[in-house]
């Protein structure tokens, strides 16, 4: 299943990169299901910077109803949302 | 940018900014001129009739309003936040459609504040609620700067279980503008108390979807006045800087120009040291802006508490300088004195900007 692996990896790479700035904005480890927002120390600030680290990072542009706090939530949101945008772009 | 930009501001003040303080009010169809040149938000993309500035460059040319007139620069504040957050939130028909009205010579203002609900925006009141293919605003906001002149207004409120913003025609029945009595600084900024009873808008106008944090939201509005009061207080620190040192080399005490005595040449150190330390935190933040960075929110928020303190501290400086000379309301240092503090207070408080800085020191780690 080539198809598949190829997505594997890249939703690898995805999720590290996002870890490692989360790693180095908040000096803490995270997990990707962990909710970030959840214990109420990161600010609405702080999810404004997700939004703008992944336009950049991943070279997409996050508008209207996708600039929703559920979207940054945890690694994995942001994962899904980074190839939904990613799919839309190619389409 | 442009070398004729700066030069259309300047003309078109003249001289009146000390009568417009005075006044309490900035003549309207001069507000639509420099709106319709697209002064008033220069960064919206030349495509929507706009100029296209850079943030940098944006901030330059705020900087030299500012330098003029803060209530004018105030008025552009909100004119730059109104663009933007329709340009940030709204979709391809909307951006079209308001954004072309903003760069002909209508006036936004953007609405935030609440009686309960200043530093604290969590707890703003006003509600955005359906009703067919309506939506209905209720609520009332206090300060609203620009909003006296305001063709538009962007209200941000609750809306379901999250947050949105609502483009309000300030004429619609059970829009009240009462504006505010005698305010201490910006005077001719055009504040008031803003009430919605039951406003009726197309649904159209909604920006943003069900759903949306508020604080997100509000958060993407005020990074950009952030910037803009940051530069507007650069401009502030220019015109006092250029007022101290054209008087203390003018007047002369004890057979000297005052700027030979070492007191008052410390004061014209310090407003430099203030101005220049303004302006250069105001050029990273707004490179951030410009390069798509993380830190562009917490970059403003540095810029923003840098520069307001340093005007209010380089505008009391400024008066100590000119003394009598300085000391009457419409002259461009008092203007200074009055105008600063409020740079102090709004688009986050001081206080409001250490907590932010706090965070941004501890991540969460603390």
């Amino acid at each position: 299943m080539p198809e598949s692996t190829s997505e594997q990896l890249t939703i690898a790479m995805i999720e590290q990169r996002l870890l490692d700035f989360l790693v180095e904005r908040t000096k803490i480890e995270w997990e990707v299901g962990q909710d970030l927002f959840e214990s109420g120390v990161l600010s609405s600030l702080f999810a404004m910077e997700l939004v703008v680290f992944v336009e950049k990072a991943f070279d997409v542009s996050i508008e209207r109803e996708d600039l929703a706090l559920a979207n940054f939530r945890t690694v994995r949101a942001m994962t899904d949302l980074v190839l939904r945008l990613g799919k839309a772009a190619d389409a | 940018m442009r070398e004729d930009l700066p030069v259309i501001v300047t003309e078109a003040v003249g001289d009146a900014a000390g009568r417009w303080d005075l006044a309490g009010e900035i003549p309207l169809d001069l507000l639509r001129g420099l709106g319709g040149k697209g002064l008033l938000c220069p960064e919206i993309a030349t495509q929507f009739g706009g100029l296209g500035l850079t943030g940098r460059e944006c901030g330059e040319l705020t900087a030299h309003v500012g330098s003029l007139c803060s209530s004018l620069r105030s008025v552009m504040t909100s004119q730059g936040m109104g663009a933007w957050t329709i340009w940030r939130l709204g979709d391809r028909t909307q951006r079209e459609h308001y954004l072309r009205r903003l760069t002909a010579g209508e006036l936004a203002a953007v609405a935030f504040s609440e009686p309960d609900a200043g530093s604290d925006l969590s707890a703003m009141s006003t509600r955005i609620r359906e009703d067919g293919d309506t939506l209905v605003v209720d609520g009332v906001k206090t300060w609203i700067t620009a909003s006296v002149y305001a063709d538009l207004l962007v209200v941000f409120g609750r809306y379901g279980d999250g947050g949105a913003a609502v483009i309000v025609p300030a004429t619609s029945p059970g829009v009240r503008r009462d504006p505010a009595q005698s305010p201490m600084g910006c005077r001719a900024a055009g504040h008031a108390t803003v009430t919605l009873d039951a406003v009726r808008v197309p649904r159209t106008n909604l920006l943003g979807a069900a759903g949306q944090s508020l604080a997100m939201l509000t958060t993407i509005a005020l990074t950009c006045g952030r910037l803009s009061v940051a530069w507007g207080c650069v401009g502030i620190l220019r015109a006092c800087l250029a007022a101290a040192a054209a008087h203390a080399r003018d007047r002369r005490q004890f057979g000297v120009p005052i700027a030979r005595h070492q007191l008052v040449a410390r004061h014209l150190a310090e407003l430099y040291v203030a101005e220049r330390t303004a302006t250069l935190a105001c050029e990273r933040a707004s490179d951030c802006w410009d390069a798509g960075s993380p830190d562009q929110f917490t970059g403003a928020v540095l810029a923003k508490l840098v520069a307001s303190r340093a005007a209010a501290q380089g505008a009391a400086t400024a008066v100590q300088v000119l003394a009598s000379a300085g000391a009457q309301d419409g002259h461009v240092v008092a203007r200074a004195y009055r105008d600063a503090k409020l740079m102090e207070i709004i688009e986050g408080s001081n206080e409001v900007s250490q907590l932010i800085l706090a965070d941004r020191v501890m991540g969460v780690g603390g």
